[in-house]
């Protein structure tokens, strides 16, 4: 590694310090990104404006992701928000080595076997988007409006176990958010504890 | 599928945990509290968390099956550890072995020569690189005697335990907060210099957990500011935790919370 590149790679580690220092709010713009997804394909959270906008923080091995898959709920609130227009943004942040991991191929056989329906799943094995967002668990869900205001960031809903049998009596904090937030009424529960594993960044 | 048969492990016997119910007393007696314990003893590098864990895990929760007559007190919760496992968060848990404490109010017709059936379904999450949910059913049984008498084994762990718990502010001393911008300025008056200290809330979304407490000792104890967290939407009147302190003592605290002054 020559001077330049050391000095470009300093200067890339500062920016990922400084983006990691701000703070997402809730009410403040939401972070703009860049990101590839499973299928090599560039999303920007900017293509995205006019729309809702859901990021779901995500590792198919930790046993909090497994309970919403496995009991079908994470692909039902997929399916049924995404039918009424809102981007739903998988984003895996597991580095590489680390649980959660998975090649662009072998996440979209993961989409096909549990039949989950994202808009697209955002590969984030650097970190990056999860740091800017300050992800903490998986899952870790965000709600984006269409004028990319922060409206919601928590737990995806009231009961922060990983036992499948406690869905049925959760209340959903992301379909909350989204239903207050289109009918134009403030989002009651904003900003809760997301509960789950903690997401595998590399540092 | 192999996720499926993963998830099934939940039921199985926990891989990483040795749990068990622990008595301090080899006998109880009728209408005297009976001091329980549950023990966790871990593998290597592996942890379970506190009552608040932090950003991620999941506390132990314990469901009780106890005789008719026989009541339980509140789990007791040691003072945690912190756990950083990232720059976005920090846990509070326990490596290697722990007791909860729990006290049972055994009653009046509890009769010599019986004995106390204890038995619990306990959950909980343990962690290393990864996370998984261990489930175990406990059971003891104590017999009832005339008096009381200390289980020699298993009395020193309850001992050593003790001096874990967190204890109420000793008398004189008080702890204040005063709440600004971006900060929760939290102090603490003793009547002598603290150079260090630990804070652990009991209520998740207060604090911004991974953040450095910084600690700014006073002639009287110490000021310590402690990040807000994003979280926080709305002023808090008080701040619940437990503060550790050189030597390791720890306390519980109630700070109220002053709002500064714009």
């Amino acid at each position: 590694m020559n001077n330049f590149h050391r000095s470009v790679l300093r200067l890339l580690v500062m920016l990922a310090l400084v983006a990691s220092a701000f703070a997402v709010k809730i009410g403040d713009p939401a972070p703009g990104f860049t990101a590839v997804d499973s299928n090599g394909k560039q999303q920007r959270l900017s293509d995205y404006k006019g729309k809702f906008v859901v990021l779901e923080w995500h590792n198919q091995g930790c046993p909090y992701t497994k309970k919403h898959y496995e009991s079908g709920n994470m692909q039902r609130l997929q399916k049924g928000w995404t039918a009424k227009g809102v981007v739903w943004l998988t984003v895996i942040s597991s580095a590489p080595g680390t649980q959660g991991f998975v090649t662009p191929t072998q996440e979209n056989d993961y989409l096909k076997t549990m039949n989950a329906a994202p808009t697209a799943v955002l590969m984030d094995p650097g970190g990056s988007l999860g740091h800017l967002y300050s992800a903490k668990t998986t899952p870790h869900m965000f709600v984006i409006d269409p004028n990319g205001t922060l409206v919601y960031q928590g737990a995806i809903d009231d009961h922060p176990t990983s036992d499948q049998g406690d869905i049925a009596s959760s209340k959903n904090y992301v379909s909350t958010a989204l239903q207050q937030a289109m009918s134009g009424k403030p989002v009651t529960d904003a900003a809760t504890r997301p509960y789950g594993c903690s997401v595998k960044y590399r540092d | 599928m192999l996720a499926l048969a993963v998830a099934s492990a939940a039921q199985a016997p926990p891989q990483h945990a040795r749990v068990e119910l622990l008595s301090r007393q080899e006998a109880a007696s009728a209408g005297t509290d009976l001091e329980l314990g549950v023990h966790f003893a871990l593998d290597p590098g592996w942890h379970i968390y506190w009552v608040n864990p932090g950003d991620s895990g999941q506390p132990p929760v314990l469901k009780w099956q106890l005789p008719v007559g026989v009541t339980a007190g509140a789990l007791e919760w040691p003072r945690p550890e912190r756990m950083q496992p990232s720059a976005e968060l920090a846990d509070f848990g326990y490596h290697d072995d722990v007791l909860l404490p729990i006290a049972l109010h055994t009653g009046k017709s509890t009769s010599p020569g019986s004995s106390i059936d204890i038995s619990a379904d306990a959950r909980w999450l343990i962690c290393r690189e990864v996370c998984i949910p261990e489930r175990a059913q406990l059971h003891l049984a104590v017999p009832v005697a005339a008096t009381a008498k200390l289980n020699p084994q298993s009395a020193p762990m309850f001992a050593r335990t003790e001096k874990l718990l967190p204890q109420p502010l000793p008398r004189g001393w008080k702890a204040w907060v005063q709440s600004g911008k971006e900060d929760f300025k939290l102090t603490l008056a003793t009547g002598k210099t603290i150079t260090a200290a630990q804070f652990f809330p009991l209520d998740p979304g207060q604090i911004d957990n991974p953040s450095p407490q910084k600690v700014h000792p006073t002639v009287t104890g110490f000021t310590m500011s402690l990040k807000k967290s994003d979280l926080l939407l709305k002023p808090i009147t008080v701040l619940r935790g437990v503060l550790v302190v050189p030597g390791g003592a720890a306390y519980r605290i109630e700070a109220p919370v002053r709002q500064s002054v714009q």
